[in-house]
């Protein structure tokens, strides 16, 4: 019997990435928009469980978290504001700008494929952190959390000025003042 | 054992109980249908429009202040999570990430955008 | 993975009885919970509450009225509005249920039973994140509830959706920060290592956290849209809620995802706050050399952890019949105008003190 502790992981990370790819088609190809944002929190959750797959716990938990149960929900909200109904039938006809986007979507694919071809190291490891020194380092969390605030102390502290400001954006955007409003 | 085994077992279990009790009486209750009861229940009269009302736009507010304030959790639980590594220093970073984002909160406050009025 | 085969398959068939047994129990929630929600209440109001179904000439206070409820519930014909879209309307009770049950698993319900050479914890997940997979998957209760009144094609449904999303995002925030004090003292996100630390009554979370534990407490009441923060329900206003258009298995299964949560949370009130599957003034982790008999201790344990989570069970209940319904601007206001400021100063005021205490 073929050791199936090493071969089980890639049999996930496969099955993952073609259930993704399926439901990210129908995220695409659905025409009323509360069914399209139903397969986007099904397509999140499915990315966790490829980032779970890779021994990324943290980034697992926090993908469900932030954009499957906020994010989406947000999605939800927006599209209930609007009162969106189901899409209408329209001839497939390109603008420039979608068949530009197209074509960066194709080329940032085969650059990708290319890559794996040929062998190349796509990620930024420099092999200090391998799974079995991340368990011996106190677990995923740990070192995501150490890192986060040691040596990459200044995006920390950014990202509460990048959350000030999309606050204050969302408020100006959303809300306005008494005195702007007709007496009711 | 991968930690996510039970996870996926889970998964698939809870799924399929949710769905055979979900659908139970599917197969085993009645079914007649008629047109009065299948029409959408508004307190006994026949209904006007259908439910697509437009929301209100505080809605909308609610949901996009609480995907910030949800971010500023999560990093307050990683910085929980280093803390006794860190010590005073940690305490030093969490305080100017915690006063930037209480200016942005009186902010909030003070324009009322959390007032349901 | 460096684990023989042999291990594999023992974890393996560990899971799936422990997944079965606790199953077992969530679905006998509903029936009980229901029986409780209505005798409670008949002590309080001096009335009797249901005392007649029994079987045969066995009463025993009614106790047989939720399964009488329950056939009832399954034999009834499945009306589905019209103009509601199918899809959705039919696979929103699964979505409302299924978040719920895997919350239930990640909670360590006993300390580790050690057999035959093997470690078999009492927890049927059991991953680095700790309580953070905890949140993310509550997180995802929200679409069970917002896609049944969307799909329901009825205007309170949309309503009462609508009310109680908003209301379940906004008290998520407090129900998170109150637990980073937690995270701060005991320094980690397992459970069952924040159980652990728990081994005497003086180092229980409702003691070296108590404002976390009343934030908690609060929190737990909205995010499972209970009384007195009902408003998704109200039933003076909104029928009833986000499943007035369900009938039948289907308003069932919406009961089973409310009691679940209800439990998980209970559940994780006790485990965080009061020592979990720890007896006061006991060392469980002794039992089993005392005894000579491997799994007392879990027993033990495990009883103890229903008992508590029974205790906010019963909480739940008592608060349902004691505290007036809020209104909407107000329970906004309680969320988002109080309990994130307390909630943002407990976290520094620990955090302070801690480091005060230990650097």
């Amino acid at each position: 019997m073929p050791d199936f502790s090493l071969i089980l992981p890639h049999v996930v990370f496969h099955t993952f990435a073609l259930l993704i790819t399926i439901v990210s088609i129908c995220v695409v190809a659905a025409r009323h928009p509360v069914k399209s944002a139903v397969f986007l929190v099904v397509d999140l959750f499915l990315l966790a469980g490829l980032y779970a797959s890779l021994d990324s716990h943290f980034v697992a938990a926090i993908q469900i978290l932030v954009y499957a149960g906020a994010i989406v929900v947000l999605f939800l909200f927006v599209i209930m504001l609007l009162n969106l109904q189901q899409e209408q039938l329209k001839g497939i006809k390109f603008t420039v700008v979608e068949a530009g986007a197209l074509l960066i979507t194709l080329i940032g694919f085969l650059v990708v494929i290319f890559n794996a071809l040929a062998g190349k190291p796509t990620g930024l490891g420099d092999g200090s952190l391998d799974v079995a020194a991340i368990e011996g380092a106190g677990g995923n969390t740990q070192v995501v959390a150490m890192k986060l605030l040691t040596d990459f102390i200044w995006p920390f502290e950014l990202a509460s000025m990048l959350i000030l400001m999309a606050i204050v954006a969302a408020i100006v955007i959303a809300k306005k003042d008494k005195k702007e409003l007709p007496a009711a | 054992m991968n930690p996510y085994i039970p996870v996926l077992i889970v998964l698939i279990f809870g799924l399929t109980l949710g769905a055979i009790l979900s659908g139970l009486s599917t197969f085993l209750g009645p079914r007649n249908p008629s047109p009065e009861k299948s029409d959408p229940y508004e307190c006994g009269v026949p209904k006007v429009t259908n439910a697509n009302e437009k929301m209100s736009v505080k809605f909308y507010l609610t949901a996009i202040l609480f995907i910030l304030f949800d971010i500023e959790t999560i990093f307050l639980y990683l910085w929980a999570k280093a803390f006794p590594n860190l010590g005073w220093f940690g305490v030093a970073e969490i305080m100017v990430f915690m006063v930037i984002l209480v200016a942005g909160y009186i902010y909030v406050v003070k324009r009322g955008a959390l007032e349901w009025d | 993975m460096g684990l023989t085969e042999n291990e594999f398959t023992v974890q393996f068939i560990a899971t799936l009885i422990k997944f079965a047994i606790m199953a077992g129990i969530l679905l006998q929630l509903p029936p009980v919970m229901v029986w409780a929600e209505r005798r409670i209440p008949g002590m309080m109001q001096r009335r009797k509450g249901p005392n007649r179904v029994g079987i045969f000439k066995f009463r025993l206070y009614g106790i047989v009225q939720p399964l009488a409820d329950t056939i009832k519930l399954i034999m009834k014909e499945e009306v589905v509005p019209e103009g509601a879209q199918k899809a959705f309307y039919h696979l929103a009770p699964i979505f409302s249920v299924f978040p719920a049950f895997l919350i239930a698993m990640a909670i360590p319900y006993g300390p580790d039973i050690k057999a035959f050479g093997f470690t078999v914890p009492l927890s049927v997940i059991r991953v680095d994140v700790g309580f953070l997979f905890i949140f993310a998957v509550s997180s995802l209760a929200v679409y069970g509830v917002t896609i049944a009144g969307w799909a329901s094609n009825n205007k309170y449904a949309l309503l009462g959706s609508l009310r109680a999303s908003a209301q379940m995002i906004s008290y998520e925030i407090p129900l998170g920060m109150s637990l980073i004090p937690i995270v701060l003292i005991y320094g980690t996100l397992d459970l069952n290592k924040i159980v652990e630390a728990q081994n005497h009554v003086w180092l229980w979370g409702v003691f070296l956290s108590p404002i976390s534990f009343v934030l908690f407490l609060i929190s737990m009441f909205a995010e499972t849209n209970r009384s007195p923060f009902d408003l998704a329900e109200a039933e003076g206003e909104l029928v009833a809620g986000f499943h007035t258009e369900y009938t039948s298995a289907k308003f069932a299964a919406f009961f089973l995802g409310e009691y679940v949560s209800m439990f998980v949370l209970s559940c994780l009130a006790s485990t965080v706050f009061f020592g979990g599957w720890q007896v006061p003034f006991i060392d469980i982790l002794k039992i089993d050399d005392a005894v000579g008999f491997t799994g007392v201790a879990a027993l033990i344990g495990f009883l103890s952890l229903l008992l508590k989570a029974g205790f906010f069970m019963w909480v739940y209940v008592w608060v349902r019949w004691t505290v007036p319904r809020f209104r909407y601007d107000q329970l906004m206001k309680l969320g988002w105008h109080y309990m994130i400021p307390l909630g943002l100063i407990n976290v520094v005021l620990t955090a302070v003190i801690l480091a005060a205490v230990r650097f």
